[in-house]
C-alpha cells in the first residue's frame, strides 16, 4: 500500500499521497522544530516531577510533565498573543514551530487539525467563578469565546492564516493520533492541500485536582508508589502532561514540488470503535468488524519493525491495548519483538499531543531507514486508532 | 464518484421529539422560543429560549443518569438508525461523527454551583465524567453498537454541518459504507451568559433577516441523520430523504467572534460546495441560511449570497427563528430542515421577519411555509472561530 487509503483498502480513483514535511513542539521536554523533538527523543530523559504550577496540598496525586513558563512566553508574540489563553498560546506557539520547520506559508490551502482531550477548562472555570462572586455584571466576552473548544483551531487559524477547513476534534488518550489521521483524510479529500495536525493540553489546578479526586490519575486506587509505568505490572494509572505538538501534513507531489524536507509518508491510517461503556475500558471487548483489526492481521511479515502504543500507566488502557495486539496481530509481527510497544508517556506525561509525538517519532525512525513503524491507540470508550508510518521510497 | 444518501432522520427539537414533529412545528412557522426554565436568568437582559420541553426529555428512552445531551443525542440517533432500517450488522461497519460544544456541562455547573455556594463538597462530582463533548460519541456508540470509525466534531455552530461533511467524506473514500453523522447541544449556564455577556441575545424571539432585528435567540437539540452509498441503500430498500452532494468548508482566519466584514470564507464555502457537488449556483432553488439574527452575521450573509447566487435569486429562510440556535446541533437540525423541505415542496419560513432589511436583498419566506418545487438546495452554518461550512443537497 502506497498512500494514505481507507481502512477497508479500497481506494476510489487516484488519491494522493500524505508526507510528513515539518514539526513543532512545545512539551516539557523540549521546545522547537524537528531536531527538539528528535533530540527529546534522544535523550529519553522523563520531565515528569513533582507540580510547580500551583499548589497541590490535599491531593493525592502530585506529580506532572509541566512546560517551562520561560520556554512558552519566550515564543510569544507580545502584539498579538498576549490576550490568548494558555492553552492557544501553546496551540500558536507550536503550530508557529512547524510552519517555519516546514517553510509552509499560510492562505487558503492551509488547513488546521487540533486533538485536545481537555480543551480550555481553565477559562470555563475562571468564567464561571466571576459570574458566581459578581454576578453578571462579571462576565468576560472576552473570556466566553475559549470556553468552546475549537478556540485553540481559531487561534491558530488567525496567527497563520490558515484558510482552509480547521477542525477540532475531542478525545480522551488518543486525541492526537486522531487529528493526524482526520488531517490525512483532509489532504486526501482535498479540502486542503497542506494541513498542520497536532495536540494540545494544558495543566490547570481545578482539572488536575478534580482528575485526582475522580480517581483518574496515578495512584488511581490510591495504592502503589505514583508514577507513570506503561505495561508494567504495577502500572497504577497515568500522570499528565502538558503542551502542544504538530506536524505538517502535505501531498507528496506538492512538497517534492517545492523542494520540501519529506521526513515519512503515512501509509496507512484507519480508525475504529469497539462499543463499550462510556470511560470504561474493557479488555474483554473486541471490534470484530474493525478497520484496525483487518488492517493489523493483514500486515505482511516484518511489519511493523516497531510499534508505538497508548498505554500511559492506566491499567484498563495498557491491559487492553496489549489484549488487542496479541489478538489482532499476525504471530510473525507478535514475535519480532515489539511487544509490548514503546510508550512516550514517561518521557511527556499524557495530554492531547502525545500521539502526534508518537507519530513524530515514527516519522523520525522512518527517516533514519527503520522499516514502516506502527502507531497504534486505545482510549477508555473505545476509539481505537492505527497509523503506519513509513519512509517515502 | 460515489453517490452518498440520507438514509434515515432523527430529530428531539423544541417541538418534541421526532422528526415527524419537527417537520409540522417548522412548517407550521411555529416559533419555539419560551421564557427559560431549565437555568436561572436573573439579572440577564435575554431571558428566553428554545428548550426542549421537561416532559419530552421525562420521556425519552434514556437512562436519567445520563447528562441531558446525552439523553437528547441518544434518542435523535435511535430515531436515525431505526428509520433507515439499519441491522445490527450494519451498525457494527456504521462510522459515528457527533458534532458538539457545550458536552455535559449542564451536570458540571450544577454541581460547581453547589459546591461553590455551599462551600462543601457535593457528590455530584460524578457528573464531571460526562462533561467532555466526546462523552456523546461514546454514549451513542455504545448503545447503538456503531463500530466504524468514531469522532467528536467541535467547530463552534459549523459543527452539526461538519460531522455531515467529514462523515460523508469517510463513505466517499471507501472507509466505511455509511454514517451516523449528527449534533447535539443542551442549553448551559456558559452558553446562555457568554452570548448575553457579547450581547447578542435579543430579549424576544430572533428576527433574523429584520431590519429591526436585535440579535439570536439560544435553543437546544439533537439531530442525528444516516448517510450511506446509494447503491447499497437502493440494494438493501432503505428510505431515501435526499442525495448529499457536496460540502466546502473554510475558515476566515479574521476574528474569533466576528465574520469577514466581505464574507470571504462564507463565500469560499459555498463556492467550494458548489464544486464539490457539480451543480452551478442557479440550480439552487432554496438557501436554509445560517440566518441567526444578529446583526453582523445576517448583513454579511446576505452579502456573501448576493455574491454567490445574484440579489433574489434563491428563496432564503432561517430556521433558528422557530427552534432558536442550537449551537452544535444546529447544522444537522438545518440540514434536515433542508432535506424534509426538498421531499415536500415546501419552503419553511423565517417566524417574526416583518420587515425585510434592505440590505438582505432575498425574498426571506416571512411567517408561512411556501410551496416550492425545489430540486437542490444548499444550508450554511457559521461559527466563531471564523468557520464556514456549506452543504448541497439533491431531492430524493
Amino acid at each position: 500500500m502506497s498512500a494514505w487509503s481507507s481502512g477497508k483498502g479500497e481506494r476510489r480513483g487516484q488519491r494522493p499521497r500524505v508526507v510528513i514535511t515539518g514539526m513543532g513542539t512545545v512539551n516539557a521536554c523540549s521546545v522547537g522544530g524537528t531536531d527538539a523533538v528528535a533530540g527529546a527523543l534522544a535523550q529519553g530523559r522523563s520531565a515528569i516531577a513533582p507540580v510547580r504550577a500551583f499548589a497541590i496540598n490535599g491531593c493525592r496525586s502530585r506529580l506532572a510533565a509541566e512546560v517551562e513558563a520561560s520556554a512558552l512566553s519566550a515564543l510569544l508574540n507580545r502584539d498579538t498573543d498576549r490576550r490568548l489563553s494558555r492553552v492557544c498560546q501553546l496551540t500558536v506557539a507550536a503550530c508557529r514551530l512547524a510552519a517555519a520547520d516546514a517553510k509552509i506559508a499560510g492562505g487558503p490551502h492551509l488547513g488546521i487539525v487540533v486533538g485536545s482531550e481537555l480543551g480550555d477548562l481553565r477559562s470555563s472555570e475562571e468564567f464561571v467563578a466571576a459570574f458566581l462572586r459578581r454576578g453578571p455584571a462579571a462576565l468576560s466576552p472576552l473570556i466566553f469565546p475559549n470556553t468552546v473548544m475549537n478556540t485553540m483551531a481559531a487561534a491558530a487559524a488567525i496567527a497563520l492564516d490558515a484558510r482552509a477547513a480547521s477542525v477540532t476534534i475531542n478525545q480522551a488518550t488518543i486525541a492526537g493520533d486522531l487529528a493526524v489521521l482526520r488531517a490525512a483524510a483532509l489532504v486526501a479529500g482535498g479540502y486542503a492541500r497542506v494541513v498542520l495536525a497536532g495536540g494540545v493540553d494544558e495543566l490547570c489546578a481545578p482539572v488536575y485536582r478534580h482528575l485526582a479526586e475522580l480517581g483518574a490519575l496515578s495512584p488511581m486506587q490510591g495504592g502503589g508508589t505514583e508514577g507513570c509505568r506503561p505495561y508494567a505490572p504495577d502500572h497504577n494509572g497515568p500522570v499528565l502532561g502538558e503542551g502542544a505538538t504538530f506536524v505538517v501534513l502535505e501531498e507528496r507531489e506538492s512538497a517534492g514540488a517545492r523542494g520540501a524536507t519529506i521526513y515519512a509518508e503515512v501509509k496507512r491510517g484507519v480508525w475504529g470503535n469497539i462499543p463499550t461503556p462510556p470511560h470504561t475500558a474493557q479488555h474483554f471487548r473486541v471490534d470484530i468488524h474493525s478497520p484496525v483489526r483487518r488492517f493489523l492481521a493483514a500486515l505482511a511479515p516484518g511489519v511493523p519493525s516497531r510499534s508505538y502504543g497508548s498505554g500511559n500507566g492506566d491499567p484498563g488502557v495498557d491491559d487492553w491495548e496489549m489484549a488487542l495486539f496479541d489478538r489482532d496481530l499476525p504471530e510473525a509481527s507478535r514475535r519480532s519483538g515489539f511487544m509490548p510497544p514503546l510508550s512516550l508517556a514517561p518521557l511527556f506525561g499524557q495530554h492531547g499531543g502525545l500521539g502526534v509525538l508518537r507519530v513524530a517519532a515514527a516519522a523520525l525512525d522512518a527517516a533514519r531507514g527503520m522499516g514502516p513503524v506502527l502507531v497504534h491507540g486505545i482510549a477508555r470508550g473505545g476509539c481505537r486508532t492505527a497509523l503506519l508510518v513509513g519512509s517515502p521510497g | 464518484m460515489t453517490r452518498i444518501v440520507v438514509s434515515g432522520l432523527g430529530v428531539v427539537s423544541p417541538y418534541g421529539a421526532g422528526t415527524k414533529t419537527f417537520w409540522e412545528g417548522i412548517a407550521a412557522g411555529a416559533c419555539a422560543i419560551r421564557p427559560v426554565t431549565l437555568i436561572e436568568t436573573e439579572g440577564f437582559r435575554c431571558r428566553i429560549a428554545a428548550e426542549v420541553p421537561a416532559p419530552v426529555v421525562d420521556g425519552l428512552d434514556a437512562s436519567r443518569r445520563r447528562s441531558r445531551a446525552d439523553r437528547l443525542a441518544l434518542a435523535a440517533a435511535r430515531e436515525a438508525v431505526a428509520d433507515a432500517h439499519l441491522t445490527a450488522e450494519d451498525r457494527a461497519i456504521a462510522a459515528l461523527l457527533v458534532a458538539a460544544v457545550g458536552g455535559g456541562m449542564l451536570e458540571g455547573e450544577t454541581w460547581y454551583w453547589e459546591e461553590v455556594r455551599t462551600g462543601r463538597r457535593s457528590p455530584r462530582i460524578k457528573a464531571l465524567r460526562s462533561i467532555l463533548p466526546s462523552s456523546h460519541a461514546e454514549t451513542v456508540g455504545y448503545r447503538l453498537g456503531l463500530g466504524g470509525p468514531k469522532e467528536t466534531i467541535i467547530m463552534a455552530c459549523a459543527s452539526g454541518a461538519a460531522s455531515i461533511a467529514l462523515g460523508a467524506d469517510l463513505i466517499r473514500e471507501g472507509v466505511v459504507p455509511l454514517a451516523v453523522v449528527g449534533g447535539v447541544e443542551a442549553l448551559t449556564r456558559i452558553c446562555f451568559m457568554g452570548f448575553n455577556a457579547l450581547k447578542l441575545l435579543d430579549h424576544e424571539p430572533c428576527r433574523p433577516f429584520d431590519r429591526d432585528r436585535r440579535g439570536m435567540s439560544i435553543g437546544e437539540a439533537a439531530a442525528f441523520m444516516v448517510l450511506e452509498e446509494a447503491e447499497r441503500c437502493r440494494a438493501r430498500g432503505g428510505p431515501i430523504y435526499g442525495e448529499f452532494l457536496g460540502a466546502g468548508m473554510t475558515t476566515d482566519a479574521h476574528h474569533v467572534t466576528a465574520p469577514h466584514p466581505e464574507g470571504e470564507g462564507m463565500i469560499r464555502a459555498m463556492h467550494l460546495a458548489l464544486d464539490a457537488a457539480g451543480v452551478p449556483a442557479s440550480a439552487i432553488g432554496y438557501v436554509n441560511a445560517h440566518g441567526t439574527g444578529t446583526s453582523q452575521n445576517d448583513r454579511v450573509e446576505a452579502l456573501a449570497l448576493s455574491r454567490v447566487f445574484g440579489e433574489g435569486s434563491v428563496l432564503v429562510s432561517s430556521t433558528k427563528s422557530m427552534v432558536g440556535h442550537t449551537m452544535a446541533a444546529a447544522g444537522t437540525v438545518e440540514a434536515i430542515a433542508t432535506l424534509l423541505a426538498l421531499q415536500h415542496g415546501l419552503i419553511p419560513p423565517t417566524a417574526n421577519l416583518r420587515q425585510l432589511d434592505p440590505a438582505v436583498p432575498f425574498d426571506c419566506v416571512p411567517g408561512v411555509a411556501r410551496p416550492a418545487p425545489v430540486e437542490m438546495a444548499l444550508s450554511n452554518s457559521f461559527g466563531f472561530g471564523g468557520q464556514n461550512v456549506s452543504l448541497v443537497f439533491r431531492k430524493g
